[in-house]
């Protein structure tokens, strides 16, 4: 039987390098893995997403670059083979960056995946390409969002990285006419659902960052608006067994969907019980919970604040308005579809709350990930 | 005698100094840390500046004048509250008693360490029946906090007709004028609070303290971002303790720091903005703890209040203290 061969981008990144971790232990697989060069090498790279885990797939690091054309920065020979071989692709490389200039969004997400597209065309043995997208290509709508909807119905994106995400699917969907190609859209991802350990901090992290600083005094929303995270080991997992198994081409949103949404309340509420049952002194501080308002009083306080200049403040509700603007536009992210074809696997978001407060704890006990837990 | 157990703001009186300064001239003397602009566009105009006098000066001017407004007996003023919120306020300096060296307090002022201002105001406004507690620490929540013990007081102490509080503070000479986007100005205010006072009588007084944002300076951010939560909070809970909610309040007092942050603090209370009286932010700034008493006296002037409205005080002081008090006009 052929050995299957899959292509990982973004190995390095946020949920690309929980994908690496739970490949690698494989026996059955081969993996390619393209990396792009920066300050260090990409096998360097590599080694420091599996630690000292005991690889067992056939691990081929490939330094390359999605950005960098079809050629993906091969050489023509290094790029034959690549295509001979690959069976499956994992396009998990991207910019999740909220504050990119449209331009470079686009760069990183959009032409960058065409560049993927164009080689998932030219492989014989393909038998599935995953493109992992955001449930955010929503935008600015509200209520129900289903697998089946794309795009923002003209109300407008948050951020540059939901507005080059969307482009990006829309490319894809053309595709899927050609190919077997699935679209994975993911929630938030915050942590390990057993042990919150963080791949990657993003805007959540330091979202519960401010809040332990006492930096975050509001948070536009409505306080009944469902939040919407994932663990990272449910998407790993979920991931893989679409890559195997899901009908193509499809549409799958891993969220939490009603069932395991929390309100922003209730989240709001045990990131503050977490902070002070996790590390206690930190209760003399008195740290007022969050405000949640509306979506003009947070625009009038932090229209306040830029005309202060306080570089502090600024900082703090620029981080805060780069996703919490989402909180604004509440939505459901319906997940029937991937639910279906996961459940007979036994894979199905946790609730949020149930593992929530480790990611909590071990950004404590990180500091954020500047200290060894 | 049976006494009743409430009191009343009967009679407010207020001292701003004659001399006024508009924010291009604080800036042009060098008196702003931050940008005009951005002091204009959160509402500030000019504010008050005191010259010869002193502190203890105004302290005892708006006395005299509350004294003399009110038909009060001097010999029923049982009790001296003088309330400082700066810390050059709460004592006297370089020897000079009342007035110092021509006034103006210097930043190398040396304090006298056993020479206070409570007792040489009963002394210069003769109230001989009076004892003087001094209340300092509390930054500009520092006259909600004596209005709050003048009242606990009267209901304590049978015997005790009217309390006197008084405020008064002067920034020393050459230090900046905006402190975390306010602009200040030197003011004193006085107001005698009376057993079964007719007028604004205390309904409910809350106060938190959040000591760990003790330092002013260092952590001036994190009090900037405590301020809005703490102060919804806390006027929540007043309303509660109160058995109201704030559509029964006619008028929200504020102090007078800036109006941008009134916009936010209304909107976060639930209270449209013509129900804050902010008429004195731009023209007069934020007197330290004075602002409050001045605004309640000059709305009631103004007739933007009825008899039997519910009003609410709301003031912060550093240290860090938030204070609300419900009064029914």
């Amino acid at each position: 039987m052929r050995r299957q061969s899959i292509l990982l981008t973004g190995a390095t990144g946020a949920v690309g390098s929980d994908l690496l971790r739970m490949l690698a232990t494989r026996k059955d697989l081969s993996i390619n893995v393209l990396v792009r060069r920066t300050r260090e090498e990409p096998c360097e790279r590599v080694k420091a997403v599996l630690g000292d885990l005991d690889v067992t797939a056939r691990l081929n690091v490939i330094e390359g670059d999605i950005c960098s054309g079809p050629s993906l920065g091969l050489t023509d020979r290094a790029l034959e083979t690549l295509r001979g071989e690959t069976t499956q692709i994992i396009h998990a490389a991207g910019s999740t960056s909220f504050a990119l200039p449209l331009p470079d969004a686009r760069a990183a997400n959009v032409w960058g995946s065409r560049n993927i597209l164009d080689f998932a065309r030219r492989c014989a043995s393909l038998e599935c390409g995953a493109f992992l997208s955001t449930v955010y290509v929503s935008g600015k709508r509200q209520g129900d969002f289903a697998e089946s909807d794309y795009g923002d119905a003209g109300r407008g994106f948050v951020n540059s990285y939901e507005e080059s995400k969307a482009e990006m699917e829309e490319m894809i969907r053309e595709a899927m006419n050609e190919l077997p190609l699935i679209l994975v859209r993911l929630s938030t991802v915050v942590g390990d659902s057993t042990t919150g350990r963080v791949s990657r901090f993003n805007t959540i992290h330091h979202a519960i960052r401010l809040f332990y600083s006492g930096l975050a005094p509001m948070i536009p929303g409505d306080p009944g608006s469902p939040v919407d995270i994932v663990s990272s080991d449910f998407v790993a997992a979920a991931i893989l067994h679409l890559l195997e198994h899901a009908p193509r081409p499809g549409v799958f949103h891993l969220a939490a969907g009603r069932e395991s949404s929390n309100s922003l309340e209730d989240l709001i509420g045990e990131t503050m019980s977490a902070l002070s049952r996790f590390r206690p002194e930190w209760r003399r501080r008195s740290v007022e919970r969050p405000i949640i308002v509306d979506l003009d009083t947070y625009e009038l306080f932090v229209r306040s604040v830029e005309e202060t200049g306080n570089p502090v403040l600024k900082g703090a509700t620029r981080a805060i308005r780069t996703f919490a603007y989402q909180l604004a536009h509440p939505k459901v992210f319906e997940t029937r579809h991937a639910a279906a074809t996961l459940a007979w696997n036994g894979i199905a978001p946790q609730p949020s709350l149930a593992y929530y407060p480790r990611v909590v704890k071990y950004c404590l006990e990180t500091n954020w990930g500047t200290r060894q837990c | 005698m049976q006494s009743s157990s409430h009191a009343g703001i009967q009679s407010i009186a207020e001292y701003l100094p004659a001399q006024v300064a508009s924010v291009g001239e604080l800036h042009d003397r060098g008196l702003l840390r931050g940008s005009p602009d951005t002091l204009r566009s959160f509402g500030f105009e000019t504010v008050h500046i005191a010259g010869q006098e002193s502190n203890i000066d105004m302290a005892i001017a708006a006395a005299a004048k509350v004294l003399e407004e009110s038909d009060i007996d001097r010999d029923d003023i049982g009790i001296i509250l003088y309330a400082a919120a700066l810390n050059s306020s709460s004592t006297l300096w370089d020897g000079n008693g009342r007035s110092p060296n021509g006034s103006v307090l210097h930043l190398e002022s040396v304090p006298d360490l056993f020479k206070y201002p409570a007792s040489l105001i009963q002394s210069e406004l003769d109230l001989t029946s009076a004892s003087v507690v001094g209340i300092n620490q509390l930054g500009c929540a520092s006259i909600f906090a004596a209005l709050r013990l003048a009242r606990a007081l009267i209901v304590a102490e049978d015997d005790l007709q009217a309390v006197l509080c008084v405020s008064a503070d002067k920034f020393p000479a050459g230090r900046h004028r905006d402190l975390a986007y306010n602009l200040v100005s030197d003011g004193a205010c006085a107001a005698i609070v009376r057993r079964d006072g007719e007028t604004n009588r205390i309904v409910e007084c809350t106060q938190v303290t959040k000591g760990a944002l003790w330092d002013s300076e260092e952590i001036e951010n994190e009090i900037i971002a405590a301020y809005f939560p703490t102060a919804k909070a806390l006027v929540e809970r007043t309303l509660t303790k109160a058995g109201l909610v704030m559509d029964d309040i006619a008028l929200v007092i504020p102090h007078n720091v800036s109006l941008r942050s009134w916009e936010i603090l209304g909107r976060l209370i639930g209270c449209p903005s013509d129900r804050i009286y902010t008429e004195n932010i731009a023209r007069v700034g934020h007197t330290i703890a004075s602002d409050n008493l001045l605004n309640l006296r000059q709305a009631t002037e103004s007739g933007a209040i009825e008899k039997g409205d519910y009003l609410l005080l709301f003031t912060f002081g550093y240290g860090s203290n938030w204070a609300c008090m419900i009064v029914e006009h």
